[in-house]
């Protein structure tokens, strides 16, 4: 076991490397140079996770501030006074809203960081830190971005099964054969004037050539076919797949049928695209927030279309997006222009 | 015999069987370029950003179709020797001069639009006076929209006789120009970081290192000039993007006390 990996944070798998890429930046700070930090990942991601982490890898002072909802108070925002303290500043994207007047508070933040003698260590989410590098050049304030990377399947696995003792789950293969071949034929529906056709088409399993080849084919087993599939329908995305992990378990059994894709399918016009990219890139926003924000005088109607098609959900009055339809809403959002 | 020799007429035997098989050319030719017309327009309506890039392939085709159409039509009714096609030529080239060298300077017109390429289907330009969305490229005549939802057919020989301006030039992304006036007395520095933030905050903005935003401030004897210059993402948003920035604002500008000129804007200033 290497250095690094014995020095890893109880309860933390993964982040190996951007861990490794924060101790030098707190090794440097110890040596007088400072280096603030901007950890950039989507939503469910693992970025509160990987700055607790950081708590307990610091041997200095840390003062940590945990934004969940717009700041209207610049008061929320300072800056302990004083110098050599770590200050970890999570859901930075909080700061800012994409609003004339609305980066008034990220100014004041960034002008304090940059002021500051502190290491300042953020958290942003990757939508909005994209639009805020283009309008706002925020990249200049922060000499380290660490973007988080996917969860591979094996990360995924010794994340999942942490949590449980051994041989306590029964896994079991009951995918079908024709899962297990190479190409396989499925229908792709569309709809043309009202009418769905559907047209016989071919997909290749890729993953399955790269198994056959490493000869790993008697290997596999029952629980690797699971991670795997969890892990592609997550997209690489440790909180959604934590969340697909639950909705498939059944105590203590879980089959690679339990394991459901994504039938959820984004079906917007432009300004629900746009409605939906604010929730996206801010990941919790109030009614009249988003009525501010978007400046949209139907936003009742545009919300309920959003909560009918499952693409978000409402949790004590904040409107976050639904983890499930991550994947499609990015595709689906990219596809109108609306996230850069 | 000399005579005989003379008139002989390269043509084939034409039939009932040669003019049906000219009609059943002609109608699939057409229809395969309706076909691939409404699929490619399908398919580019799904690509997203690439929505213009498939549409640019759709005057090539039909150039290539109405091309094979041409040949097979022609080799079904005429058999050329050498001696022949020079007198062919010679009686198509008097027939360009008499009466189709409009036809044919379009056609060709059309051919140099396809390879060339100085503006694409879903480019907005500027042909022969008119301002519209490229919405088909055609044997003889480029189709335009214009924001009216005027459709105008603009001859394609018109690339030969005069400029034409392609503000998107085969890209969906397309610069927008905003100009507001205010007051000479207003705040204008509030006023431009203002117009600033209604840009990049825009619903309809694209901004990224290749396409930056701009604003910029220029004095005039009775009022002052707020120019943005910023890029949409997709070019049929212009003119929505024109009104959303110029009332989020406006309105702004109402808050801060900026007013509008009290002397008349006199023409349009073209100065960058």
């Amino acid at each position: 076991m290497g250095e690094e990996e014995q020095q890893m944070p109880a309860g933390i798998i993964g982040f190996q490397n951007e861990l490794a890429s924060i101790r030098a930046a707190l090794a440097e700070f110890e040596s007088g140079e400072k280096s603030d930090v901007a950890i950039i990942a989507e939503p469910f991601a693992g970025r509160t996770t990987l700055l607790y982490a950081i708590e307990q890898i610091t041997t200095r002072k840390t003062v940590k501030l945990s934004f969940s909802a717009l700041i209207t108070d610049r008061d929320e925002i300072s800056l302990p006074p004083g110098a050599g303290e770590i200050v970890l500043c999570d859901n930075c994207h909080f700061l800012y809203q994409r609003a004339i007047g609305g980066f008034k508070h990220l100014d004041e933040f960034l002008t304090a960081v940059a002021a500051s003698e502190h290491l300042v260590i953020t958290t942003w989410n990757v939508y909005s830190w994209r639009y805020l590098e283009e309008v706002r050049a925020i990249d200049k304030f922060f000499p380290l971005t660490i973007t988080l990377p996917q969860f591979s399947a094996a990360e995924l696995k010794e994340l999942i099964l942490a949590g449980y003792a051994e041989n306590e789950l029964e896994f079991e293969d009951d995918s079908r054969p024709e899962e297990k071949r190479i190409i396989t034929r499925h229908p792709v529906s569309f709809t043309v004037r009202n009418k769905t056709l559907a047209i016989p088409f071919f997909s290749i399993d890729f993953a399955r050539i790269k198994v056959l080849f490493s000869r790993k084919e008697e290997t596999r087993k029952a629980e690797d076919i699971i991670f795997e599939k969890i892990n592609r329908i997550a997209n690489g995305n440790p909180g959604v797949a934590k969340l697909l992990w639950a909705k498939s378990m059944q105590y203590p059994t879980i089959k690679p049928s339990f394991v459901k894709e994504c039938a959820l399918k984004a079906e917007l016009d432009y300004h629900e695209s746009f409605l939906l990219s604010l929730i996206l890139a801010m990941e919790a926003l109030t009614k009249p927030e988003l009525h501010e924000i978007s400046d949209e005088p139907e936003v009742e109607t545009m919300l309920h279309r959003l909560l009918h098609q499952r693409l978000i959900v409402e949790e004590r009055g904040f409107y976050k997006l639904n983890p499930e339809a991550l994947s499609c809403v990015v595709s689906a959002l990219k596809k109108m222009g609306v996230i850069w | 015999m000399v005579e005989t020799d003379l008139v002989d007429v390269p043509l084939k035997t034409i039939d009932l069987g040669t003019i049906l098989s000219v009609i059943l050319i002609i109608l699939l030719a057409y229809l395969l370029t309706r076909v691939i017309a409404y699929l490619l327009t399908w398919l580019a309506e799904r690509a997203g950003g690439r929505r213009i890039t498939v549409k640019m392939v759709l005057p090539l085709l039909k150039f290539t179709i109405y091309g094979i159409a041409t040949y097979f039509i022609l080799a079904s009714i005429l058999q050329l020797s050498s001696t022949q096609l020079v007198a062919f030529s010679g009686l198509l080239g008097a027939a360009l001069g008499f009466g189709l060298k409009d036809l044919f300077a379009d056609i060709i017109g059309g051919l140099i639009i396809s390879v060339e390429k100085p503006y694409q289907i879903g480019d907005k330009v500027s042909i022969g006076g008119y301002y519209g969305e490229v919405t088909d490229i055609g044997i003889r005549a480029t189709r335009l929209i214009t924001p009216d939802d005027n459709l105008v057919s603009a001859p394609n020989y018109l690339i030969f006789t005069q400029a034409v301006a392609s503000a998107s030039s085969g890209t969906p992304e397309m610069m927008v120009v905003i100009d507001l006036f205010v007051d000479p007395d207003s705040d204008a520095v509030t006023g431009l970081e203002i117009l600033k933030e209604a840009v990049v905050t825009s619903r309809y903005v694209y901004i990224s290192k290749k396409r930056p935003y701009t604003v910029l401030l220029e004095d005039f004897p009775y009022y002052r000039r707020l120019r943005a210059k910023a890029y949409v993402h997709d070019l049929r948003h212009e003119f929505e993007f024109k009104s959303e920035v110029t009332r989020r604002t406006w309105r702004e500008f109402t808050k801060q006390g900026i007013q509008a000129p009290r002397a008349p804007i006199m023409g349009e200033q073209h100065t960058g």
